[in-house]
């Protein structure tokens, strides 16, 4: 038999030309096309194509309304957007991150131990110098955030900008945390003969979710939740509201003794954890709270309608997402239904965490184009404005809204209906965050709008007048050292485990607070060091 | 001997008297150049990014690259053993997974034998398609199934609660993770792994199963005497390949029905590695040198594994 000499030359073929395709594709990068030049009516000549990454929700079809196009035309961009669930948000943005494939701008909850490892590593675009300029409106409210500033001092220019929760519009003084108002079935409050109030004490609220538990006024037998909380729920409402150093944010802090301490070893979270197993065995808390993730515990107060008793936040705007979904849903008006209050420890002591007035931030790509960065610079400065502000949370003037004669803004928007359900997914508003707006627009029912800021101003007042604010200590959050980043946990999860486990509470917390030594300890050494 | 087939080769004939491992493969090219693109991957996705090994040693810069961070020595290992957590996640992915393979190791040749046993073709096909489709699902898929099967307000709970039986919390016990592993794995996994001890099964020499019945043996006798002894290589290779990832097992099925009450059973070695590279303040360096110790302890295990088969007289995988 002859062998077959000839070189297999086709499948060779194949895999070089396969490789080469690779290789062209992998090497390949999108150069910005255009520039920022403007035509004689001041519009932009080029089109750009720009990336963005933002937490909301844009379905299809969205893109195409009024609103989007307002802004596509004005600034002349072409939208490539990103939905991030909330659930996934650090996650991913880590791994876009770190992989270089950051969209060119996208909204980051920041970390500062990641901050200064991006800034370390060139992950981040740094801004130019003449920025604060250049973009007077960015640069104004950028100032209110105080972290601006701290980082540049760090860092040695801007790579980034935290979002401003309020701008024009602050709401109390000092600045309270909105987590920590829950949200309580009324009529069932009634049924029971349950004392309507702004503030409550955990035990207070247990006791409401015990009588509902057993007289069972919405007649919903095992369906019934008492107290719809999930696991990052009942950290914020049980256990923070006894314990103000309990969560991850205020876990480190300087204590009386001018040293520096790890919170959760407090006496106090152990009280809030002995409340929080309480609500569990008693059959408060529903049996797998721990398995819902961040929607489950809300919806089923204002979706399905079997809870008492589920964790709101202070926003008016969340009071007015519940009043839509309680109509859709169940076809009732919240206002006959629920009411609103803030919660405070067992030992009638305020706790919540001192806010620094930015909450996330916006990030660019490394690789971004000069004329992306100027034009979504550009976009975000006109969007700060007041008339960018308007815009944005209220529509278009003379069509959604218009100023009264007393030159008070009026929603022309119909009854019952909101921006969102006619302009969905404003993803626009890149930069100010929509607290700020919530506390004066009209097109929130201004009970709501009034009860958040009476929360905003119980809370400021019952925090420092004799309660326990967690200061908002810089020099701990702008610490930033691989022990520190070791040193921290989900809380809530370890929280929600500890209270699960057999056998004595109190021992079983011992025994986690001495397991975390080996990594907490490090830590407080480094920063007790630090202040030396 | 020289190869007839081959016939004489001029280009060959200084080297091959030299070289003849060169000589076989040009004899055998045509085999060998189907090899090319299985071997291109290899090097590509398997041997190349073993490169980025050497990050365990180094603090990872992403400017600089791979290779251009600065060295740091045993840096991060000092931070990996200085976590509690690390000691509890190796004990419990060698926990877990050893558990897993006694049990579940098993299923896949017994149904290989069952199904060698069927005689009429549809019915064995039938039953080999039922029990192989299972591994076509994702973990989550999976997961999502076993969570509303046995969640508060599951179908079993529900059914328990119809009968006048009290619930169960099937998700947060913790007592109650590790058989559902088991049995989640024994499910998915069983029909795709007896397809290997079948492709064992129908090599092996028909004349012995005629020369058993010529000698009276029962079906049963059969299968102890012809059909387990003659698949013994193929359940070695399978065993020494299934001890040697007793340290990187089961990733997708852990994380995806694992949960907070059942966190400390579920901490296993990859799901530690997934924490501390994205629920944490990102460290490639770190995570790195977890894997790498991952990877050296599965290498341990698998030679262990390969030398006691051999010890026992085995063949073992390396020859």
């Amino acid at each position: 038999m002859k062998t077959n000499r000839k070189m297999p030359l086709k499948p060779l073929l194949a895999i070089a030309m396969s490789l080469v395709l690779m290789t062209a594709t992998a090497c390949s990068k999108q150069d910005a096309s255009g520039g920022n030049e403007k035509d004689a009516d001041g519009k932009y000549k080029d089109k750009l194509k720009i990336s963005v990454a933002q937490t909301t929700e844009l379905k299809d079809g969205q893109m195409n309304n009024e609103f989007h196009k307002f802004w596509m035309d004005k600034f002349n961009v072409e939208w490539d957007y990103n939905y991030i669930q909330w659930d996934s948000w650090a996650e991913k943005l880590r791994l876009w991150i770190n992989s270089g494939d950051l969209p060119d701008v996208a909204s980051w909850n920041y970390v500062h131990g990641d901050f200064m490892n991006y800034v370390d590593q060139g992950l981040l675009y740094k801004f130019p110098d003449d920025w604060k300029e250049r973009w007077p409106n960015i640069a104004a409210a950028y100032k209110l955030t105080g972290l601006g500033d701290k980082l540049e001092e760090l860092t040695g220019g801007t790579y980034i900008l935290p979002k401003p929760v309020y701008y024009q519009n602050k709401p109390a003084d000092p600045l309270v945390n909105q987590i920590g108002v829950i949200a309580l079935r009324k009529d069932w409050a009634k049924a029971v003969g349950f004392e309507l109030k702004d503030e409550y004490t955990t035990s207070e609220l247990m006791k409401y979710a015990e009588l509902i538990k057993e007289k069972d006024p919405g007649k919903l037998g095992s369906k019934l939740i008492p107290i719809s909380y999930n696991a990052d729920d009942a950290l914020t409402n049980i256990v923070m509201a006894n314990s103000e150093h309990s969560r991850v944010e205020s876990a480190f802090y300087k204590g009386e003794d001018g040293k520096f301490h790890w919170g959760p070893a407090d006496p106090e979270t152990l009280t809030g954890l002995k409340l929080m197993q309480k609500a569990y065995k008693e059959g408060l808390l529903n049996p797998e709270f721990y398995t819902w993730k961040n929607n489950e515990s809300g919806d089923n107060f204002k979706v399905k309608g079997v809870a008492g008793i589920t964790s709101l936040g202070g926003l008016a705007s969340y009071r007015q997402d519940m009043d839509k979904a309680m109509k859709k849903n169940l076809d009732v008006n919240s206002d006959d239904l629920v009411h609103t209050a803030i919660v405070v420890g067992d030992d009638g002591k305020y706790r919540n965490l001192e806010q620094p007035n930015f909450w996330s931030s916006l990030i660019f790509s490394p690789n971004i184009s000069k004329e992306k960065f100027e034009r979504i610079m550009d976009l975000i400065d006109y969007s700060t404005s007041k008339e960018g502000q308007l815009l944005l949370n209220m529509g278009f003037e003379g069509k959604d809204w218009k100023y009264d004669d007393a030159k008070e803004l009026v929603s022309l928007l119909p009854e019952g209906t909101s921006l969102e359900d006619k302009y969905p997914a404003r993803f626009e508003g890149l930069y100010v965050l929509g607290d700020d707006f919530s506390i004066v627009n009209p097109a929130i029912k201004k009970e709501y709008r009034d009860t958040a800021v009476k929360h905003f101003q119980d809370k400021a007042k019952l925090g420092s007048e004799g309660g326990k604010l967690a200061e908002y200590d810089w020099d701990v959050q702008l610490y930033d050292s691989k022990a520190k980043s070791q040193a921290s946990f989900e809380y809530q999860n370890e929280y929600a485990n500890l209270i699960l486990q057999s056998g004595d509470l109190e021992t079983n917390w011992k025994k986690w607070v001495q397991s975390k030594q080996s990594l907490v300890q490090p830590a407080l050494d480094e920063l007790n060091n630090q202040k030396k | 001997m020289k190869p007839a087939a081959l016939g004489p080769d001029k280009s060959l004939k200084g080297r091959s008297k030299s070289n003849p491992w060169f000589k076989e493969i040009w004899k055998h090219r045509m085999t060998y150049t189907l090899l090319v693109p299985g071997l291109i991957w290899l090097i590509l996705f398997a041997y190349l990014p073993m490169g980025g090994l050497s990050l365990a040693f180094k603090h990872y810069r992403a400017n600089d690259g791979i290779w251009g961070s600065p060295w740091v020595g045993f840096e991060n290992f000092k931070y990996v053993f200085r976590d509690p957590t690390f000691a509890q996640a190796v004990w419990r992915t060698l926990y877990v997974n050893i558990i897993k393979l006694v049990i579940t190791f098993p299923f896949p040749i017994i149904l290989a034998l069952m199904l060698n046993e069927l005689r009429m073709g549809r019915t064995k096909k039938w039953f080999q398609t039922v029990f192989t489709f299972p591994q076509f699902l994702s973990w989550i898929i999976v997961s999502g199934i076993v969570i509303n099967v046995l969640s508060y307000d599951g179908l079993l709970n529900s059914t328990l609660s119809l009968i006048g039986l009290p619930t169960i919390n099937f998700l947060g016990s913790e007592k109650m993770f590790l058989p559902m592993l088991i049995m989640t794995d024994i499910w998915k996994s069983t029909g795709w792994g007896a397809i290997i001890f079948l492709a064992a099964i129908s090599g092996i020499d028909q004349d012995q199963y005629e020369s058993a019945q010529i000698d009276g043996a029962s079906r049963m006798q059969q299968i102890f005497k012809v059909t387990l002894p003659n698949i013994l290589p193929t359940v070695t290779v399978m065993f020494i390949l299934n001890v040697g990832g007793l340290m990187s097992a089961g990733f997708d099925q852990i994380f995806n029905l694992a949960n907070a009450a059942t966190q400390n059973v579920s901490q296993v070695l990859d799901v530690y590695i997934y924490r501390i590279t994205f629920q944490s303040s990102t460290d490639f360096s770190f995570s790195t040198a977890v894997s790498l110790f991952r990877s050296l302890v599965n290498m341990v295990l698998l030679l262990a594994a390969d030398r006691i088969a051999k010890l026992m007289g085995g063949d073992g995988l390396f020859r």
